[in-house]
């Protein structure tokens, strides 16, 4: 049960990661990114490639993030010749042409059969069960961290300046300040987040496959963001745990549902976090922690 | 004397229809200009083309001596040309004291190096600045409103904010888009006696569309008239306002 408890309190890190990322690019700076999970494999990818080859962890680390955040910048760029649903669509789209890449670069990825054997956190120290532990140490960290320059991000000029972009970015430019440095500055430091919760998970899971980054990730990650309130760090804490309650909860509801099977049970998961988005939008459209959007 | 701010010929179409059709205006340098027009005769578009939001089809816009088509809106803003909506573009969801600051013309502590590697500088700088909006707040009656969020503003208040944001940028000319409309007249008034004050003192040049034509009379020294995309007057306010073929496109000869 403990070890179960952990397992889902790294995974629940893991989408906060993610959370506190994608709330720094839609709720404080309004860049509409439904390509989440394409940077949350990169950074999956990278680090346990590197390590596979016989790299250290903590570089592997640090490359899974500076990979994820270079290759948000060319994707930033574009989104400045776009409108914002453009780079909705594009974002989408390029997340599904970075899973296929996956998929057909079997020489690097080894396409569908995964990519298996990726070494675990804190092995190499010999403390058994107690590795696990050790990660969930670390991502709480690394969390309050993220939560710790998110929050003192948004109260400098910078993060006022972002929120004036998400509110009006045509008065932004009337008054004398460029947009477009910003809004691609704040689409790679979200998406080197997820190159690092990608690095994380890669190393917890020890196993990579191109089916578990679907676009189904970034959803989930938007559920989160929304449930916990749009446009605050703290909503973005909030509703990864809630989110985390309701996939993990709605497991053990087969328990007293016992005629729907394994795989109805995943269809009847998406439709509970689905219901309790609509719940969510209707009694509190604010969020958990409240919005400022 | 040289125009601070100059069009020359500007045209502009939408889908084929001519909005702007060769207008020539210039603004003195400290000088209170004014423009109306019926709806729909072409003054926001004019302003949106002079301060880069549009692009013009055709003709020149030069400002403090450098010309400035083609430029983006940004760039214009920082040679000091500023301009407020029709309807207004606040930050809503940031405070008036923060929809100032946001403005203000810096050169530090809107980078990310900044932000993480010097903040002492960067407070330095932000109290000096917090000064600077809290004056102009006060100068604008928003004191009561300055830390509700921007979004919440009446319309008045709003348009107050939006020239009051663009006073932080520090501008040498300020295109106002009906910066009465929506107003109280004891606001016009003081909004009047302002606008008078940071021409004298500040030495601020303004270009003001209205269609509060007795306002407007007793503000400007030189006004335009549009009609159709055209200017089809201009000269000392009273005088022109009293031409016949403004009276008949204007007005359709009520005054
Ligand atoms: N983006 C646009 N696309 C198409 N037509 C436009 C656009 N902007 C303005 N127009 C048209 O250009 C004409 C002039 O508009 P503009 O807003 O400049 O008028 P105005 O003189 O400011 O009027 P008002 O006094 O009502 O504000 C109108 O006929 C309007 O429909
Ligand atoms: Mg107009």
């Amino acid at each position: 049960m403990i070890a179960y408890l952990i397992a889902v309190g790294i995974i629940a890190l893991i989408y906060m990661l993610l959370t506190i990322g994608l709330n720094l690019q839609y709720g404080y700076t309004g860049l509409i990114n439904f390509g989440v999970v394409a940077f949350f494999a990169i950074g999956a990818y990278t680090s346990a490639l590197l390590t596979l080859g016989g790299w250290p962890l903590v570089p592997a680390f640090v490359v899974a993030i500076i990979v994820a955040a270079i290759v948000a910048y060319p994707i930033g760029l574009l989104s400045l010749r776009l409108s914002d649903d453009y780079l909705a669509v594009v974002t989408l789209g390029f997340s599904e042409v970075v899973r296929l890449a996956i998929q057909q670069e079997r020489w690097l990825t080894h396409g569908v059969q995964g990519l298996p054997g990726i070494p675990r956190m804190f092995l190499s120290l010999g403390i058994g069960d107690y590795a696990e532990l050790a990660t969930l140490a670390v991502l709480v960290l690394c969390n309050l961290a993220a939560i710790g320059l998110m929050l003192h991000l948004v109260r400098s000029p910078y993060g006022r300046l972002i929120q004036a972009i998400r509110d009006d970015e045509v008065a932004v430019e009337a008054i004398g300040k460029d947009p477009r440095r910003l809004k691609v500055q704040v689409f790679m430091l979200g998406s080197g987040l997820a190159g690092l919760a990608g690095a994380f998970y890669a190393h917890f899971i020890t196993y990579l496959s191109p089916d578990q980054f679907l676009p189904l990730v970034t959803f989930y990650v938007w559920i989160a963001m929304i449930i916990g309130g749009t446009g605050r760090t703290t909503g973005a804490v909030a509703g990864s745990l809630i989110l985390m309650v309701f996939l993990e909860g709605s497991r053990f509801a087969r328990d007293w549902i016992p005629s729907v099977s394994e795989v109805q049970m995943a269809s009847v998961r998406l439709a509970l976090v689905g219901l309790a988005l609509i719940l969510f939008t209707i009694y509190r459209p604010q969020g958990m922690m409240g919005s400022r959007r | 004397m040289t125009a601070l701010l100059a069009a020359v010929g500007v045209c502009k179409s939408f889908d084929g229809f001519k909005v702007l059709d060769d207008v020539s205006f210039a603004v003195p340098e400290r000088g209170l200009t004014g423009i109306v027009g019926t709806n729909g005769a072409g003054k926001s578009t004019l302003f949106a083309v002079v301060s880069g939001q549009l692009d013009a089809d055709g003709g020149r816009v030069s400002f403090a001596d450098a010309d400035i088509t083609g430029l983006r809106p940004m760039r214009r803003a920082r040679l000091g040309l500023g301009r407020t909506f029709q309807v207004p573009r606040e930050f809503a969801h940031l405070t008036v004291r923060e929809n100032f600051l946001v403005a203000a013309r810096r050169e530090y502590g809107e980078t990310l190096g900044s932000v993480f590697f010097g903040w002492g500088r960067v407070q330095r700088e932000e109290r000096t600045l917090r000064d600077r909006a809290d004056g102009w707040i006060e100068f604008l009656n928003l004191k009561k409103v300055t830390d509700k969020p921007a979004g919440t503003l009446s319309g008045g208040q709003k348009k107050l904010l939006e020239l009051g944001r663009m006073l932080m940028t520090e501008p040498k000319c300020i295109l106002l888009d009906e910066p009465f409309a929506g107003v109280n007249p004891v606001l016009v008034e003081e909004i009047s006696t302002r606008i008078r004050e940071l021409n004298n003192s500040h030495g601020i040049a303004f270009v003001i569309i209205e269609h509060h034509l007795e306002a407007l009379k007793a503000l400007v020294q030189h006004l335009y008239v549009m009609d159709q995309g055209r200017v089809i007057a201009d000269g000392e306010a009273a005088a022109v306002l009293a031409e016949p073929r403004v009276l008949e496109a204007y007005m359709g000869g009520v005054i």
